[in-house]
């Protein structure tokens, strides 16, 4: 935790920059203005699905991973914003004998475009790359930190501005993901061998509606999230899960974001309400954000 | 435009194709006939003499050329793409395909029951094979002993075809009919019985035996593997029936000594507080014990009273390995050291050579792993069905050797895992002593038969055996000792195969 909160504040001192802009609001930093942010997350279960048998894993017991990320957004113009994220992830089993993993995940890119505004509603879209940032261990799963896929994401937005700062916002995004390569070379999918290195990791569909108050850049926002994959196989009974998963899962979760001036926070509770082939877990993140002209 | 280019250049880095590239096998013509193959020595049917087919109708005769009208009139212009789709996947070599067939059943089945409410582990029913937890568990003993069985019914049932081959000396339709094409390499090995018949059905037999939830499954399989040497051309129907009928009759005696080898009382519980005892007699102050929540039984605690095959009980006990270091000594430290270390420093390659070799659950464990090996290098030799199932019939018994030399071992001394002084493990630890390393001897086993019978390849499967025992200590749940005592043992047991296979007339 210690070198969390210095790295915070490095962060905050040497890079000058912030205000919480998302890949999937209606937010725009103006012309030049960049958005710093230093995220930190808390993610952890006890109980997940394993396909539809919802569980405990007493060799397991509590999963947490936490990670802490940078995020620069940037107002290419008042319309188009980039957005850049770093995360490094850890994680840890409470219980039984599963080494933790820890290291860089991955790196995603992103672009956001206002393509419509018009009597309170907007039209955006954007398009994110991700791509793993070191050579982490894609398949030790749960423990590994990430899936080691490259993914692009397509991700359009509509939001409402309705009276009294209120809005509405629905977003849907289709994440195609590329094959990994593992250590092993075999691995079961679908009940077949496969013989070979590489594996699917299967598409996926992700969509959200937001109900939200937004008064200068001060925000407060309920959210429910959907996520699902294209296709996949299910963890098998008291197996592993694996890259190759069906998973999907339905979130719920509360945002704020509170910036006076240049300097601000957020902060993000969201809990999986159901799932397959998942964790249940509840996410808490908190962030430091400041803006700065460039 | 420039952020157009950009879309289109993160597009180009995600492949569009997920479709994996696997190693592709292909027919091939073989590099040896063999016909003195019908004289080599079997594993365990007695003579070839104790099993018969029906002597072949002679190629004049109405019944045979009515076989080989049907064959050109309605089998050949009627052939679908599948069908065509399934010669070229059993063209490969049936001995090949079986043993992937194996491989894949053993992965698909690798998986510890669950504990169930009242914190007791179920033992799996063969009676009630799909039931959870599933039977069998196919665990490496498991596995290594499924897959000896396999290999060794095809190997004794392709001995016994080949007597039959060169004894009826019945040719194949294509060499009595010069306008039917066969869809396959050829030799002029004699056509009856079918060999790829003789290997689908006794491999059918003790499959289903192994894995006795998979009866649709392997049916299926059986069936296609049937036709598909019809559709090619190079089998007619009576070629077939003589092979199902070869195949079955030879896995039935295998598997007479399956059922009598001891492997029903390979996972006698009661016998484990005696293994204790006997433990802390010779000194060991922490015992293994279960790292699971709820602790789950120890694997196949009585496996090792299995029958081998390449050595006698005798023998087995005379080249036990010896004690290994106990906790309070210098050197167990300094081991323990070594894995503390590995558990802060862990390399990336080492972290890479311990996944590849994990071979834990949901996988076909290390056997798999080395009957794939066998395969690849018995293809890459273009060995006939006759080669390639001796190849695999010794690697495999050396495998099983080793599973029930190494587990005699393992619970003779009952010896604790490192994750009974702290260690973390970066692969997942195995329920049973530490003490010597399955996959050490395993490894071994197999890479010193690999390398009798490819002598230019010793090298490479020698450094692979070492990477797999290394991949242990990496992966944080063997001791060294346990490792380079494993090895030697292993290394051992394989010449007892090797010794068998230079004295079986094929050399």
């Amino acid at each position: 935790m210690k070198y969390v909160i210095s790295l915070a504040l490095a962060m905050v001192f040497f890079i000058h920059s912030s205000k919480a802009q998302m890949p999937h609001d209606g937010i725009y930093m103006n012309k030049k203005l960049a958005c710093g942010a230093l995220i930190y997350s808390h993610s952890s279960w006890t109980n997940y699905w394993e396909n539809r048998l919802f569980r405990e894993n007493l060799n397991i017991g509590r999963l947490t991973t936490e990670s802490m990320m940078a995020m620069v957004a940037y107002g290419i113009t008042k319309k188009i914003n980039a957005i850049a994220v770093f995360p490094y992830v850890q994680t840890n089993a409470s219980q039984g004998n599963l080494m933790g993993q820890k290291g860089f995940q991955d790196l995603s890119f992103w672009l956001k475009a206002k393509a419509f505004s018009k009597q309170g509603i907007s039209i955006h879209g954007a398009i994110g790359y991700s791509t793993p940032l070191s050579n982490y261990v894609p398949d030790f799963m749960p423990m590994s930190i990430g899936m080691g896929a490259n993914s692009l994401i397509t991700r359009g937005i509509i939001t409402y501005d309705m009276a009294k700062h209120l809005y509405l916002n629905g977003s849907i995004a289709y994440q195609m993901r590329s094959q990994v390569k593992v250590d092993r070379d075999a691995y079961l999918h679908g009940g077949k061998l496969y013989q070979t290195n590489e594996v699917p990791v299967p598409d996926a569909f992700d969509a959200a509606f937001r109900f939200g108050y937004l008064k200068k850049d001060n925000q407060l926002e309920l959210f429910a999230e959907t996520f699902s994959c294209t296709k996949g196989d299910d963890i098998r009974r008291n197996d592993m899960p694996f890259l190759t998963n069906d998973m999907s899962m339905t979130t719920v979760g509360i945002y704020g974001k509170y910036q006076p001036k240049h300097l601000g926070v957020n902060a993000k509770v969201s809990y999986v309400v159901d799932g397959q082939n998942v964790g249940q877990s509840l996410n808490v993140s908190l962030g430091i954000l400041y803006i700065i002209k460039l | 435009m420039k952020y157009l280019s950009i879309c289109i250049f993160c597009i180009s880095l995600i492949s569009c194709s997920k479709e994996v590239d696997e190693t592709l096998y292909k027919a091939y013509s073989p590099s040896k006939v063999d016909e003195s193959g019908g004289t080599w020595k079997t594993f365990i049917l007695a003579s070839t003499t104790d099993v018969a087919i029906s002597v072949p109708k002679l190629v004049t005769d109405a019944a045979y050329l009515k076989e080989i009208d049907s064959l050109k009139t309605i089998v050949i212009p009627g052939l679908t793409a599948t069908q065509k789709k399934a010669v070229e996947f059993w063209g490969a070599g049936a001995v090949l395909r079986w043993n992937e067939i194996g491989r894949e059943l053993a992965a698909r089945y690798n998986i510890p029951p669950a504990s169930n409410a009242a914190g007791i582990y179920p033992v799996p029913n063969a009676a009630d094979p799909l039931a959870d937890p599933k039977f069998p568990f196919a665990n490496p003993p498991y596995t290594a002993r499924a897959l000896a069985y396999l290999s060794i019914a095809q190997y004794d049932a392709l001995v016994a075809a080949w007597r039959f081959k060169f004894l009826y000396n019945r040719k194949a339709p294509f060499e009595i009919d010069a306008t039917i094409k066969p869809l396959l390499p050829t030799t002029n090995v004699p056509a009856y019985p079918s060999e790829e018949v003789v290997v689908a059905q006794a491999s059918y037999v003790i499959l289903l035996a192994m894995f006795p939830g998979e009866g649709p499954f392997l049916k299926e399989k059986l069936t296609e593997a049937k036709n598909a040497v019809i559709w090619a051309a190079k089998n007619v129907g009576s070629d077939v029936e003589a092979g199902a009928s070869l195949g079955a009759g030879v896995a039935a005696n295998v598997m007479a000594r399956a059922k009598t080898d001891g492997m029903s009382d390979a996972n006698n519980q009661t016998i484990v507080p005696n293994l204790i005892a006997r433990s802390t007699s010779l000194g060991f102050i922490n015992p293994w014990k279960s790292q699971e929540s709820p602790a789950r039984p120890p694997m196949l605690p009585n496996y090792g009273a299995v029958s081998t095959i390449n050595l006698d009980r005798k023998t087995l006990e005379s080249i036990r390995p010896a004690i290994p270091y106990l906790e309070n000594s210098s050197e167990f430290k300094k081991e323990l050291a070594e894995l503390q270390d590995i558990q802060k420093n862990q390399t990336r390659e080492q972290a890479a050579i311990a996944n590849y070799w994990a071979d834990g659950q949901g996988s076909y464990t290390p056997p798999g792993h080395w009957h794939r090996y066998a395969c690849d290098a018995g293809v890459a030799a273009k060995y006939s069905e006759l080669r390639m199932a001796r190849l695999l019939a010794y690697v495999g018994s050396a495998l099983m050797d080793a599973g029930i030399s190494c587990w005699e071992t393992k619970y003779y001394y009952f010896s604790p895992r490192p994750q009974q002084f702290g260690l973390k493990t970066s692969v997942g630890l195995p329920n049973f002593p530490s003490y010597t390393s399955g996959h050490s001897t395993f490894s071994f086993a197999a890479a010193t038969v690999l390398s009798s019978f490819f002598p230019e390849n010793s090298t490479k499967f020698l450094n692979l055996a070492q990477e797999a025992s290394d991949s242990r200590v990496y992966g944080m749940i063997h001791f060294r000792v346990d490792c380079t005592m494993g090895a030697k043992h292993g290394r051992l047991i394989g010449d007892y195969a090797v010794n068998r296979a230079q004295a079986d007339g094929a050399q």
